[in-house]
């Protein structure tokens, strides 16, 4: 009986290189067999195809000039964008007007800075009035009979402002409601809960679009016939509406991420329920569902373009009437369409970047 | 161990006496029957409102109510419709053709978004840096821009096609022109039953096989190589019997006559378009989801299973993927309901599907906005029940079973 000798295999020698440009390459690009072949056909796909669509949007791309006549090259004609960049911008907005829309977007982002600079003392003392105040004096100036300056009928609002606009004072408004919502679906009491459970879903299961239909053919008949609720004003409630109930779930996972002991806490010092939620909830809610009170925040943004099928002049719609200007009958429409799609990308890509580097810095969690 | 109510209750009885402290509105058992109360009048109030203003609004502009119009012929065409329709149908049958239309492009989209989204999902974890870059690529930009605007796009250059005289032609068979995508069909012919026949038997062999293949694998540990077998029955058994009937089938191919093509399948560019959108914009969150789901599998599954010697490809399918299912069903839940709400946004290039044509021409000539929004959002909350029952039931079978 003859007992198996352990031979060990004979060393292995060294790995040629592993660090470097070309250890990189073939650790990344072609590391197997499939590597290979994929990476071939993806470098060769690209070879095919960015620098036709390089030269067509910048190179031979007509980039100066007034008029569809201008655009002479076979590229792409941006003066097409460049025309129209005021419509596009604020709608049919008064030109002399203009500084309203601009102070409104100012004062926006004067708001959101503050909200990240100040002391954590004084944040949500301050910025939460400020928020709150923010859509109403947007409202004084951009129609202005209240405030003494030449009225602006909402018709004539338009472009993006408005899509940035009304995305944010939807979201502002829906902040409160949202909050309500949430405490109503946790709340003890049945028929509260009974109530805040169906808007919550109502809205939530219901397409965008059909809410605005609903806000354009519905709402109307819902008033007083002597009441005459303007238009945008109703999309608003339809959009505050709708924000809410995204809001309210936004909050109810935040709700369920906060410890029991906290809530423990504030009732063994004898806060009652509106002290506790305000000032020991409300704090820490806020600050885990950030991420995804951006996300939601994003959403809507996108959903604002949906307005367009109502016929309210938001960036899209001013594009596509644009294009049916009987001095732009060219067929420009890739080019309108690409600069929208460039514009809204630009904008939700660096809100996702934002909200994933808040996520990041809240996550302490080690399990990494 | 106290209950939320009883806790409130002590705390009310313990605390310090204050003015009023002992009144029954700050007894939070009454406050709560105080505050619902309120809750209760305000909305008695606000939907009396509501129906009284509606019913005047109507009664003055002299739109009647009830359900009657549905018996009425709607006297427009539909684009589409997977029923035959002329004119003279009604408006219930206009209703019905909206359905059909809203779940052919759903179905079409939630497949299409799962492979598109599974596919880029996992190719995020690929080792190769161009495969990885591609899915990041894709995620971040089509998930950024509105679907709204995707769907004009698509249907932008679509209708940049060749007219039909000088289509986009594949082997003589399928053909794309400005007019739509042509192919041939299959058509039947006696002798076909059989096949058909075949094929049900072939799918209840797999499952028998599936069965017993488990059932020997728990017993003695042995594979069964289900998925070859599987494959071989699926096709083998139909072929078999295509070759003892004689081939019972032809294809009908689409052939140009006049200005356009006729015969064979064709679908219209509205659907093409809006098939796209929706499944590159769904597909790119479902593979947001894929990868949230993957991520969540501990790094400690894939070591173990690389420490048993699993192949790379193995390890994926066997391992990583069917823990992610976890995570990822009930995202891709909400991903497909929203998918069917955003079926909508078809109103913007005309598909004809529900909300097209029963909210939007409906509506326009009946102009019983309650009624028809009632009968529309109903069908969307019934579909999105549907999917939510079956991605439950799904997600039943893959959640983790707490010991």
């Amino acid at each position: 009986m003859s007992v198996k000798q352990f031979k060990p295999l004979p060393a292995q020698p060294a790995p040629i290189m592993t660090a470097g440009p070309i250890a990189w390459v073939r650790d990344n690009l072609f590391s197997s067999t499939f590597n290979i072949i994929a990476t071939i056909l993806i470098i060769g796909s690209l070879v095919a195809v960015l620098p036709g669509m390089i030269d067509w949007l910048f190179i031979s791309a007509n980039w100066s000039g007034t008029s569809q006549s201008d655009c002479v090259k076979d590229g792409a004609c941006w003066v097409f964008i460049s025309a129209w960049s005021q419509q596009i911008f604020y709608g049919s907005y008064p030109t002399d007007e203009l500084w309203r829309v601009n102070l409104c977007l100012f004062l926006l982002a004067g708001v959101i800075a503050l909200s990240f600079i100040l002391p954590d003392r004084l944040r949500n003392k301050v910025a939460v009035p400020a928020f709150l105040l923010l859509p109403f004096i947007g409202l004084l100036f951009l129609d202005g009979s209240m405030i003494g300056l030449p009225q602006v009928t909402t018709n004539l609002w338009g472009g993006f402002s408005l899509n940035v606009l009304l995305a944010a004072a939807s979201i502002i408004i829906a902040f409160p409601f949202g909050f309500l919502w949430a405490l109503g679906r946790r709340s003890d009491m049945p028929f509260a809960r009974s109530v805040s459970v169906t808007c919550i879903e109502f809205f939530r299961g219901t397409p965008i679009l059909a809410l605005f239909f609903m806000g354009s053919v519905m709402l109307p008949l819902f008033f007083p016939a002597d009441v005459n609720v303007d238009k945008l004003l109703r999309v608003w409630i339809i959009l505050v509406l709708f924000m809410s109930a995204y809001m309210a779930e936004v909050f109810r996972s935040g709700f369920q991420a906060i410890p029991s002991g906290q809530y423990e806490a504030a009732d063994s010092i004898g806060l009652g329920y509106w002290q506790k939620t305000l000032l020991i909830i409300f704090p820490q809610v806020i600050k885990v569902s950030m991420p995804n009170i951006l996300a939601t925040f994003v959403m809507v943004f996108k959903n604002t373009v949906f307005l367009l099928v109502i016929a309210v002049p938001e960036m899209l719609q001013v594009i596509m009437s644009a294009l049916s200007n009987s001095n732009w009958l060219g067929g420009h429409a890739i080019e309108g369409y690409l600069f929208v799609a460039f514009i809204f990308w630009a904008c939700c890509f660096s809100m996702s970047l934002l909200a994933t580097s808040i996520e990041k810095k809240l996550d302490t969690s080690h399990n990494k | 161990m106290f209950s939320k109510k009883t806790a409130e209750q002590i705390k009310f009885e313990t605390r310090p006496n204050r003015v009023g402290a002992k009144a029954f509105y700050n007894n939070p058992k009454y406050r709560g029957w105080i505050y619902q109360s309120v809750l209760f009048v305000f909305l008695i109030g606000f939907f009396y409102s509501i129906v009284s203003n509606t019913l005047d609004n109507m009664s003055a502009q002299g739109i009647k109510s009830g359900f009657s119009f549905l018996n009425t012929s709607a006297g427009f065409d539909v684009l589409m419709s997977l029923i035959p329709f002329d004119t003279t149908d009604s408006y219930l049958q206009i209703f019905i053709i909206g359905i059909l239309n809203t779940i052919l492009v759903s179905v079409i989209g939630i497949i299409f978004s799962t492979i598109l989204g599974f596919i880029f999902g996992i190719a995020y974890f690929s080792r190769n840096w161009l495969i990885n870059k591609i899915a990041v690529i894709y995620v971040e930009i089509f998930r950024n821009i509105p679907v709204i605007l995707q769907v004009i796009f698509w249907y932008t250059v679509f209708n940049a096609l060749p007219i039909a005289r000088e289509s986009l032609n594949l082997g003589d068979a399928v053909f794309l022109n400005v007019t739509g995508l042509y192919f041939p069909k299959l058509v039947g012919e006696s002798g076909s039953g059989v096949v058909y026949g075949a094929i049900v038997v072939a799918i209840l062999a797999i499952f028998a096989i599936k069965r017993w293949a488990k059932k020997r694998q728990e017993l003695t540990g042995e594979q069964f190589p289900i998925l070859w077998t599987s494959l071989g029955i699926f096709f083998g058994l139909p072929l078999l019997a295509l070759l003892i009937t004689g081939l019972p089938f032809h294809l009908d191919y689409p052939a140009l006559k006049g200005f356009n093509f006729k015969g064979g399948i064709s679908v219209i560019p509205e659907l093409i378009s809006l098939a796209i959108a929706l499944s590159v914009y769904t597909g790119a969150f479902i593979a947001e989801a894929v990868r949230a789901g993957i991520q969540s599998v501990p790094q400690g599954q894939t070591e173990a299973a690389r420490s048993i010697g699993l192949k790379e490809s193995k390890i994926m399918s066997l391992i990583i993927v069917p823990q992610s299912m976890r995570v990822i069903t009930p995202m891709l839940n909400s991903e497909y309901q929203s998918l069917v709400k955003n079926t909508t946004i078809a109103t913007a290039i005309g598909y004809p599907e529900l909300f097209t044509v029963f909210a939007g021409s409906a509506l326009n000539q009946v102009g019983q906005a309650v009624e028809i929004m009632f009968m529309t959002l109903a069908i969307y909350f019934v579909i999105n029940m549907v999917i939510s029952l079956v991605m439950n039931h799904f997600n039943k079978r893959t959640e983790l079973s707490a010991r």
